[in-house]
């Protein structure tokens, strides 16, 4: 996911810091933003609703939400 | 082509939709992966389980139903649920920031009360920072979908003059604004675009044409009128996909219109310009473009440089420059107010005066059926050809006024005629538009006030010892109007001002989701003001452009 977010914004991954705010720090503009969204959501074959995009505006914020997808899914298949 | 009578409510629409073309209707695109069909009568059965279940929940007739949900199945169910009961339905933006809470607030007390269909998200939200009367308002759509419905009456008989829904307008977000659209207006605007869509072509739109593909939002006139109820009404096949697939996968957008036919869209300047940015990674996709025979453009000034590179990047995939389709409308005249009638493509002119001055600017076309439009000077007289001034416009689809809101009501509408606050001047039966009479900014097809990102700013800055602010726009070609911001403040080391910088870049992009193009500091008293200490923007704008603001740099 690191690796996404810094190929976008055309950075190092290991120089991303969880606070970094995607637009603010790390330059990256709106349609890419919006770009980042939409390759996460291909990744992990989910759909973001728009109300949840407030919680993707920060490096770390994405990983949360990343990880809270991952987990509920390993939960679903677990449950099975 | 069916040839009953056109109908003369969106109910009634609905129901004709459906009886008419069964095989048609509403394909919402997901994911590349993900694209859901529902016929017309599947969509019509849908609405009347959204309208029962709005009824089990208390909503009747008149009220009003804000739909603040993204493109969706819901979307659908709950707007046109509420319009199938007779209730008020006004769609707004989703979101699930502070901002938006606070935005739903307003608009819930500017509406004198009204239900808000919103997603759990801003539920949850609402409980942990209360918006005063947001939370007893709020019904989500799982809490619906939850819901036995009720059985809701068959009686089609609304008289056409009644309000069928509101579409919000800024003034600002700060102080929204619900344009009232009755039955009547919305019939005979999608007709009258049905008609000029048709104009060049020798016959209306519906007669030739398989589909519209959108992605414009749902919230937004181009997208509700020009995308759902023109497709209703006509019964065209609709695509829609939500303006953030758009934005971050545009070829998307092109590879569906590339495969569905004959087909229609629209889209606002910066639309076409991010495909003309992404055109490489188009070009390999390879859509098939011949079948897109009516490229809107509208919603925002139109950026000849813009149009032209589009149409250089996608005529190798088909694409013919003379389907560009300018256009001119706004939420107060429902939607369409002129139409490029000609299919000569993209037309320019200088602009004699104004902000605009020395420019290359679109055609917008010429009226659409029983519609008119002057160039008036500020007293409401008339303008000669050529010369610039106020648009106004009189017809059947200039709105009803402001819901409970007299005063701008009586501003807007003087003599039967709208004021749009739009500046342009005519030639040849055509609308050349060049600027805006008021300081609204529009970015990206967005409409912001300058007060709301001066605001924001100012409180950043609050503890730093700052002073005034002024925000404006300015054009970056292609790009279009980009926001800038200056701001007087006492303090001068760099760190501290590079700290602010930050502060308020991050503020203004969360709370009105903005990209500021550039923050400068000045010393106090280097921003122009009246003698009653007002900001005096566009001068400021024009010493931001000449260089002649002595800047602080922070670090």
């Amino acid at each position: 996911m690191l690796a996404v977010v810094a190929r976008i914004a055309g950075k190092d991954p290991s120089t991303l810091k969880a606070e970094d705010d995607l637009v603010v720090d790390l330059g990256i503009d709106s349609p890419q933003a919006l770009e980042l969204l939409v390759e996460i959501e291909e990744l992990l074959g989910i759909e973001i609703s728009d109300e949840e995009e407030v919680l993707l505006v920060s490096v770390g914020g994405i990983i949360s939400f990343v990880e809270a997808q991952v987990s509920s899914d390993t939960r679903r298949a677990d449950s099975k | 082509m069916p040839s009953t009578d056109f109908p003369e409510t969106l109910r009634n629409a609905l129901v004709r939709a459906a009886r008419e073309y069964p095989t048609r209707g509403v394909t919402l695109v997901r994911s590349r992966r993900r694209e859901e069909c529902r016929t017309f009568p599947e969509l019509l059965e849908a609405v009347r389980v959204g309208a029962g279940r709005l009824a089990a929940h208390g909503v009747r007739a008149g009220d009003r139903v804000v739909v603040s949900l993204s493109t969706s199945w819901q979307w659908l169910d709950t707007w046109l649920g509420a319009l199938w009961l007779g209730a008020i339905p006004v769609a707004t933006a989703p979101g699930s920031s502070l901002a938006d809470l606070r935005r739903l607030g307003r608009v819930i007390e500017l509406l004198g009360g009204a239900r808000v269909i919103a997603g759990p998200l801003v539920a949850a939200k609402v409980e942990l920072s209360p918006v005063y009367g947001l939370a007893e308002a709020i019904l989500t759509p799982e809490a619906l979908a939850a819901t036995s419905p009720w059985a809701v009456s068959e009686d089609l008989d609304v008289d056409p003059e009644t309000v069928a829904f509101l579409q919000l307008t800024s003034g600002s977000t700060a102080s929204p604004r619900a344009a009232m659209i009755n039955h009547r207006n919305a019939l005979h605007n999608v007709r009258a675009i049905d008609e000029a869509t048709g104009a060049a072509h020798g016959a209306p739109a519906h007669t030739w044409i398989d589909g519209w593909v959108s992605w414009l939002p749902l919230f937004h006139d181009m997208g509700l009128v020009g995308g759902v109820l023109n497709s209703i009404a006509h019964g065209f096949d609709l695509c829609l996909m939500s303006p953030r697939r758009f934005v971050g996968d545009p070829s998307h957008w092109l590879e569906i219109l590339g495969r569905r036919g004959t087909v229609l869209a629209t889209a606002p300047n910066f639309g076409y310009q991010l495909c003309a940015e992404r055109s490489e990674r188009i070009r390999q996709a390879a859509p098939d473009l011949k079948g897109w025979r009516a490229a809107m453009v509208g919603a925002e000034m139109i950026q000849p440089d813009t149009v032209e590179n589009f149409c250089r990047e996608f005529e190798p995939l088909g694409f013919a420059a003379s389907a560009m389709c300018p256009c001119y409308g706004l939420a107060e005249a429902t939607l369409a107010v002129t139409y490029d009638q000609r299919g000569e493509g993209l037309r320019t002119r200088r602009a004699p005066s104004g902000e605009s001055l020395g420019r290359h600017v679109a055609s917008v076309g010429s009226p659409v059926i029983d519609t008119q439009i002057r160039i008036t000077a500020p007293d409401g007289t008339e303008l000669p050809t050529g010369r610039e001034g106020e648009v106004r416009v009189k017809g059947p689809g200039v709105f009803q006024g402001y819901f409970n809101d007299p005063e701008a009501t009586a501003q807007a509408l003087q003599e039967g005629w709208l004021r749009t606050g739009d500046l342009g001047f005519s030639h040849d039966g055509e609308l050349y538009l060049t600027g805006r009479l008021k300081e609204l900014l529009i970015i990206h097809g967005h409409n912001i006030a300058p007060h709301e990102i001066e605001w924001l700013v100012t409180g950043a800055a609050d503890s730093g010892g700052s002073h005034r602010c002024g925000a404006f726009s300015v054009s970056r070609g292609v790009e279009g109007e980009v926001p800038v911001v200056v701001l007087e403040t006492s303090v001068v080391a760099p760190e501290t001002l590079r700290d602010l910088e930050r502060e308020i870049r991050l503020r203004v992009a969360h709370e009105l989701s903005l990209s500021l193009a550039d923050v400068v500091f000045v010393r106090r008293g280097q921003i122009p003001k009246t003698t009653s200490g007002k900001v005096q923007r566009h001068e400021l704008c024009r010493r931001y452009l000449a260089d002649e603001l002595e800047r602080k740099q922070p670090a």
